[in-house]
């Protein structure tokens, strides 16, 4: 594949090449005092790092309704997180007109509940340091997509530890021109190869409920959810979750309730809505304060009910979310 | 026990087209053919009308099964709602599939004119689903 070297770190000179201009932004990671974290560069750029070891949110979640055009924007994200701002754009949520998604390969990271004070953020460092200990969190192990080849280009490492930027779209050549030198092939096989597939996920309504049972229906999970995107959620009013007078009716009209109530109802439908888009990036879990293996569940689900559909969230900008499109001649067997 | 012995019956609900199914319902009453009482019909204006979170939420709020009832695929009054229900109910059985609960949720395809096809289809359910509840009450 065609692609051009990024000679070491040469990278930072060209996003501030980029950030010239007044109207550019770029969204990536610095490296700062307290880790490696998220954020938003204008004019200048300073202490960028490539690599993130640590996951706090989905940076997508930022991009939620961002419609404005005029202010060209480069997002240096992981891959699960141009994944779901890929889903975004299918639900009308981002307008993708001034925004170049640019994946780079992913090593997996650290919850940020974890201690993170020694975890270095080089590439071939990091890569080591998840050699060593068994510390990375359950979503980046069971990670289906780690390779930087989702959105209009990707920063990939090759075995001998080369930088490499491909272009997957008209946008991405329009990246990769900012880059010094002149595209070549690359010949060196890429570090990152494509995950393993996983067990379909199985299991009865007994350990789900011993798993939710801690839920104290904070709701982190829905509002740190990148897909999780509708203003109007159906948990927000009285009909599935009513509080007050309506509870009172409630249980004078049916009968008793477990106070919070409906913590299976509310993950189960969340679970539903979310099956589609769900990129599995396990922001949910990262926002729980009581620690519920929500990723287990929700990507579990998600790819199950996506396999029916052989879709995958994220994976390119022209397949369509399966419930908003069918095919005539199919499921035979749904009528029971 | 008298109470014991008693048999409990279930609560169905059943989300039924109007233009489809639920025509079919009131002709079944018209020639006045019976169903159980447990069913509970929803009249909706198209079965894509019913998002999954409905029948989650009837199953979680005490329904023993709930099923999705449309006109034939192809047959829509909005030309491809159903097409869509499919769908959607379909993944949804996945899901309650992956959680062993899969006998609680059911998709029909019932046209207006085919009464007997529906008092058949819901009968059965109920059957089915009435057994099954009988036989864990008793474990």
């Amino acid at each position: 594949m065609l692609g051009k070297k990024i000679k070491n770190g040469n990278i930072e000179d060209t996003l501030n090449r980029f950030l010239k201009d007044d109207q550019h932004l770029v969204l990536g990671f610095e490296k700062g005092e307290n880790g490696v974290s998220l954020r938003a560069f204008k004019n200048y750029l300073d202490h960028y790092s490539l690599l993130n070891p640590i996951f706090s949110t989905n940076g997508a979640l930022h991009l939620r309704r961002l419609f404005s055009k005029g202010t060209k924007i480069i997002l240096m994200l992981r891959p699960c997180e141009i994944r779901a701002y890929i889903e975004l754009i299918k639900l009308n949520q981002i307008e993708r007109e001034d925004i170049i998604a640019v994946s780079i390969d992913c090593f997996g990271a650290l919850s940020s509940k974890d201690k993170t004070d020694d975890i270095p953020a080089e590439a071939d460092q990091l890569r080591e340091y998840f050699k060593k200990t068994d510390t990375m969190r359950w979503a980046c192990k069971v990670c289906r997509e780690r390779r930087g080849v989702v959105g209009d280009a990707g920063i990939r490492i090759d075995r001998d530890g080369l930088f490499w930027a491909f272009s997957y779209t008209e946008k991405g050549d329009s990246f990769l021109s900012l880059i010094e030198g002149e595209p070549e092939e690359s010949r060196t096989e890429m570090l990152m190869s494509g995950s393993e597939k996983q067990d379909q996920f199985q299991n009865d309504m007994k350990t789900f409920s011993k798993d939710f049972a801690k839920c104290t229906m904070c709701m982190n999970c829905r509002d740190m959810c990148p897909v999780c995107y509708c203003i109007d959620c159906v948990f927000n009013g009285d009909e599935y979750l009513p509080k007050g007078d309506a509870l009172l009716n409630k249980i004078l009209r049916s009968g008793p309730v477990q106070l919070p109530q409906g913590k299976e109802l509310f993950h189960f439908i969340r679970m539903y809505h979310v099956s589609q888009t769900c990129v599995g990036c396990g922001a949910c879990e990262e926002a729980c304060p009581q620690g519920i293996p929500l990723t287990k569940y929700f990507k579990g689900i998600s790819e199950r009910l996506q396999g029916m559909f052989s879709y995958m969230s994220g994976r390119s900008f022209d397949e369509s979310i399966p419930y908003l499109t069918f095919l005539e001649d199919e499921l035979k067997n749904a009528e029971d | 026990m008298l109470q014991d012995k008693a048999e409990k019956n279930p609560e169905i609900i059943g989300f039924a087209c109007s233009y489809c199914t639920f025509k079919a319902s009131e002709m079944a009453g018209s020639l006045r053919m019976k169903y159980p009482e447990g069913v509970k019909l929803i009249q909706v204006p198209c079965s894509s009308r019913v998002d999954p979170a409905f029948v989650i939420k009837a199953i979680f709020e005490g329904a023993d099964g709930v099923f999705v009832a449309g006109c034939h695929p192809g047959d829509c009054h909005f030309i491809k709602g159903n097409y869509f229900t499919r769908r959607k109910i379909a993944a949804l059985k996945e899901m309650f599939d992956a959680f062993s609960m899969k006998d609680k949720l059911r998709l029909f395809w019932v046209s207006a004119a085919e009464a007997r096809r529906f008092i058949d289809k819901v009968t059965t359910m109920y059957n089915e689903i009435k057994e099954r509840k009988n036989v864990r009450e008793k474990n």
